[in-house]
């Protein structure tokens, strides 16, 4: 079975009974407490908690950029429970795109190089590789920006490149942890807007972290964590 | 190479630092070429010794003299084919800066103990029936622009050779040699006829002006121990007792304590290579410290670890190659710049062969990529290891 049909099969993400403990010396801090959770192929989702709750570890799991300490994780169809380290970075180059909360774009790379950046790991020609690079930065609106350092951007344009970035490999799956959080209310809407057409238009499914109600309203789905445990 | 604009624009964001490491960098390879080249230069002369050639002093010292007399001597011991006489003369050029070597040899012995100094035979021809010719190393005629039949005057420094006046010299020759049969032959040296030195002093000195040593030739070099210790046997009581030494011998004597100065130049390099190891390990652990949320940003968007690892110490190498490279052209332009340099040029011209070799280069790169790979080995394994979700929670 394709990892496709099964992602049809058992939704973007599925996540089965993991659980996650943080050792800190010699205190263990169980942070996810036997969360399960399944994501629908095309779903936009808010994940929302307080601080501490572990929204954002949950979002590492799925994003394969963390190991549950047992439990399933299985994303675009693929268990990430048995991948090696090396699999694992070749999964995430071609199934996640991640969109951090600090936007976190390479500072020396202009904004097109940062778009660049994923697809260096394929085997696309330059010629490609710019083309698509501008293509993603053209849908964010910013092709008319794309020599420019991230120094020479606003907080909302910098995030718009990271967006570009994530979108630029056609990831099934986009996660984003807080990509507001740090953004003023205009910049917010817009990123928000841009999600939404990927949503809709691309039919990306979108895990979402975020603290903001108003960020929260435009997914289809808000679920709640507490103290590791979802409660709604 | 699709990663190489990554990897230098990450040079040249911290540029004033990435140039200061660089540097020191080059001035360690400097510097270690350069103390190399000096030890293999030092090493390179005591090596042109010939074994089948022993050479008899005063036992106490080059300073004092032998006697005329134990040339038949010493001529008459078994094993022995031929005997030279040969006198640092010690004379100065026109200005003490023009320093070369000059001894007084005997001509036809002196041709036939040395076969690696050689000369068209109309110019070895002239030599030997010419009292006041003289024979000069091509480079020594190079540097002087002499040719032959040039007259040239010079004036010892040592009093019982100093005569009011310049001693001068035809050139009649001006000697080459074999390079791949005697490599190492000195060709910065002048020699002349001793009889012309004896002749000039003898009055001056009550005829007795003697002998700096005698070079002398056995036929066979396994005896060099035996007879070494039979002619300083047979002066051992006399007023003038010998020191007898293969010519190698003789040649460390003159760079004295070369094999400890050799130690220590190839310390001071170990020293300042491993100050410098600490030096630029340390800008590259900032360096890469610096980027942790970078590298967790690149492990994120799937560089795998060793990627990451691979980015870093290309990273490193380059500023190693690159150092290396400086390092030593700077070293190939002070051995251009050293032959001028006065006193210091006087000093090197007595090396036949000094000079930036490839086999330092080699060397001198190889320690500058060993440097840089070294120098970037931790903090590559420090980002080899770093844990994205670790490293990300930190920003």
């Amino acid at each position: 079975m394709s990892a496709t049909a099964v992602a049809a099969k058992t939704g973007a993400v599925n996540v089965q009974n993991v659980v996650k403990i943080y050792q800190r010396d010699s205190q263990q801090i169980k942070v996810l407490d036997g969360l399960t959770l399944e994501v629908p192929e095309g779903e936009f989702l808010a994940l929302m908690g307080p601080s501490g709750s572990g929204k954002t570890t949950l979002l590492n799991l799925i994003a394969g950029i963390d190991r549950a300490t047992s439990g399933t994780v299985r994303v675009a169809g693929t268990d990430l429970t048995p991948l090696g380290e090396g699999e694992l970075a070749k999964w995430r180059s071609q199934n996640i795109g991640f969109i951090f909360q600090f936007y976190n774009l390479i500072p020396v790379l202009n904004a097109l190089e940062n778009v660049e950046l994923p697809l260096l790991l394929s085997h696309l020609s330059k010629k490609e590789r710019r083309e698509r690079s501008l293509t993603a930065l053209r849908i964010v609106g910013l092709a008319d920006r794309s020599k420019h350092y991230p120094r020479q951007l606003s907080g909302g344009q910098e995030q718009r490149v990271a967006i570009a970035r994530a979108i630029v490999t056609d990831p099934a799956v986009l996660v984003a942890d807080e990509p507001t959080g740090d953004l003023d209310s205009k910049s917010a809407e817009e990123i928000l807007d841009l999600m939404q057409t990927f949503n809709k238009e691309f039919g990306k499914t979108i895990v979402m972290v975020t603290h903001d109600p108003r960020a929260a309203a435009r997914a289809h789905t808000q679920r709640h964590l507490d103290k590791g445990v979802l409660t709604e | 190479m699709k990663f190489a604009p990554l990897v230098l624009k990450h040079l040249h964001k911290n540029w004033v630092r990435t140039l200061s490491t660089v540097l020191a960098l080059a001035v360690c390879i400097l510097l270690f070429t350069t103390l190399r080249t000096v030890v293999a230069a030092i090493d390179f002369g005591l090596h042109a010794g010939n074994a089948g050639r022993l050479v008899t002093r005063h036992n106490v010292s080059l300073v004092f003299t032998l006697p005329l007399t134990y040339k038949q001597r010493i001529a008459a011991f078994p094993g022995v084919e031929n005997t030279v006489i040969e006198c640092w003369f010690g004379g100065v050029y026109r200005d003490p800066k023009n320093f070369f070597a000059n001894f007084a040899v005997e001509p036809e012995p002196f041709l036939q103990v040395f076969p690696e100094i050689m000369l068209p035979p109309e110019q070895k021809e002239r030599w030997l029936n010419d009292t006041r010719g003289a024979i000069v190393g091509r480079k020594l005629a190079q540097r002087f622009g002499w040719k032959v039949g040039d007259v040239i005057p010079l004036e010892s420094t040592i009093p019982p050779y100093r005569i009011g006046h310049p001693f001068e010299f035809v050139i009649d020759g001006i000697y080459d040699t074999d390079e791949r049969k005697y490599p190492g032959t000195d060709l910065n040296s002048l020699y002349f006829n001793y009889k012309y030195l004896y002749e000039a002093t003898k009055d001056r000195s009550g005829g007795y002006i003697g002998i700096g040593w005698l070079t002398v030739k056995i036929a066979n070099p396994e005896d060099a121990g035996k007879i070494s210790k039979a002619i300083d046997a047979e002066f051992e009581n006399s007023d003038k007792p010998t020191k007898t030494e293969t010519e190698q011998a003789f040649l460390a004597g003159f760079v004295a304590m070369a094999g400890n100065l050799a130690l220590l130049l190839n310390g001071i390099g170990l020293a300042v290579a491993f100050t410098i190891l600490l030096v630029t390990a340390n800008t590259m652990s900032i360096a890469i410290r610096e980027r942790r949320q970078e590298i967790a940003v690149l492990k994120t968007l799937g560089f795998s670890s060793a990627l990451v690892l691979t980015l870093i110490l290309t990273e490193a190498l380059l500023i190693g190659a690159t150092g290396g490279l400086i390092g030593l052209g700077l070293s190939a332009l002070l051995m251009k710049w050293l032959p001028n340099v006065p006193m210091i040029g006087d000093v090197v011209a007595t090396y036949p062969n000094f000079g930036l070799s490839a086999t330092t280069s080699a060397f001198g790169m190889g320690v500058a990529l060993l440097l840089g790979l070294l120098a970037g080995f931790f903090p590559a394994m420090s980002g080899y290891r770093s844990r994205i979700a670790e490293a990300l929670r930190q920003v």
